[in-house]
């Protein structure tokens, strides 16, 4: 494999490895190890293959860098592997919210779900952009029919 | 198993100990990530993979003991560089006084290990 390659190949294993993180850290952590190996080529002051891979051999595995983001041990995986994207480490935190939004709508109307979403945003297993997309949801779904039916029986 | 618990043990303290040491290194002057590597390597055993720097840098970015700025650099892109913040300076020092008496506890009982030869 020539030198561009191996860096290449590098920075492939970096973006497979960090799905679990937020796509602007993500992008962010991308550029910041991109840089660092072109600075570390040029302080070298050579591109060939050995010099490549000594860099790229120094910076670590890039499954060693992301498992720091999480502040995880190096050694131990971020996420399990069985759960998708948007189900990071789930905790009480994580149960209460899913049990509030779906038997929370019927047992405490409006209240559960509303609860449940406090406990979304209290989430840190989940990133922003899932919290978004569950409030939307949960607003879109659950509450505003509700009100809609409040406001109906007012009437 | 027992140089693998020893490695352990090594990779722990490494991670308490290593936020502080960059809070240190950027204690009189800003710096970039690459420039903070070079500085810790110097140190020697503390960063194993260099890359591991960067979540530890964003880690203090969101904790706000470092601000950041970004700047034009001779050669290359810009680079960010990185400032303590007053809250970064007052953790730097905590953890001065801390890492003080730690060490002492940890060096006399391991003083005396080294005596009965164990």
């Amino acid at each position: 494999m020539n030198a561009d390659a191996l860096v290449s190949d590098y920075l492939g294993r970096l973006e497979a490895a960090s799905w679990p993180l937020p796509p602007e850290r993500r992008t962010e952590l991308a550029g910041e190890v991109r840089e660092h190996i072109e600075a570390a080529l040029s302080e070298a002051g050579s591109r060939d293959e050995v010099t490549v891979r000594n860099v790229l051999e120094r910076l670590g595995r890039p499954e060693e860098i992301v498992a720091g983001e999480a502040g995880a041990a190096p050694n131990a995986p971020v996420v399990s592997v069985n759960v998708g994207p948007s189900m990071g480490r789930v905790g009480a935190v994580e149960i209460a919210a899913i049990l509030l939004l779906t038997l929370g709508a019927f047992l405490l109307p409006l209240i559960g779900p509303v609860i449940g979403l406090v406990f979304v945003w209290l989430s840190s297993a989940w990133s922003t952009r899932v919290k978004v997309i569950v409030t939307a949801i949960v607003l879109a779904v659950v509450i505003i029919p509700i009100l809609g039916l409040l406001a109906a029986r007012t009437m | 198993m027992v140089s693998g618990e020893t490695r352990n043990a090594l990779t722990e303290l490494r991670r308490g100990v290593l936020e502080y040491c960059v809070l240190s290194v950027l204690r009189h002057r800003e710096s970039y990530a690459f420039e903070i590597v070079r500085n810790l390597s110097g140190a020697g055993e503390l960063l194993t993979s260099e890359g591991t720097i960067y979540p530890l840098l964003a880690r203090l970015r969101r904790d706000e003991l470092v601000t950041t700025t970004w700047r034009e650099s001779e050669a290359g892109p810009p680079r960010r560089y990185y400032r303590l913040t007053d809250a970064g300076r007052r953790a730097l020092a905590a953890f001065v006084d801390d890492w003080g008496r730690f060490r002492t506890a940890v060096d006399a009982l391991l003083a005396g290990t080294a005596r009965e030869g164990t």
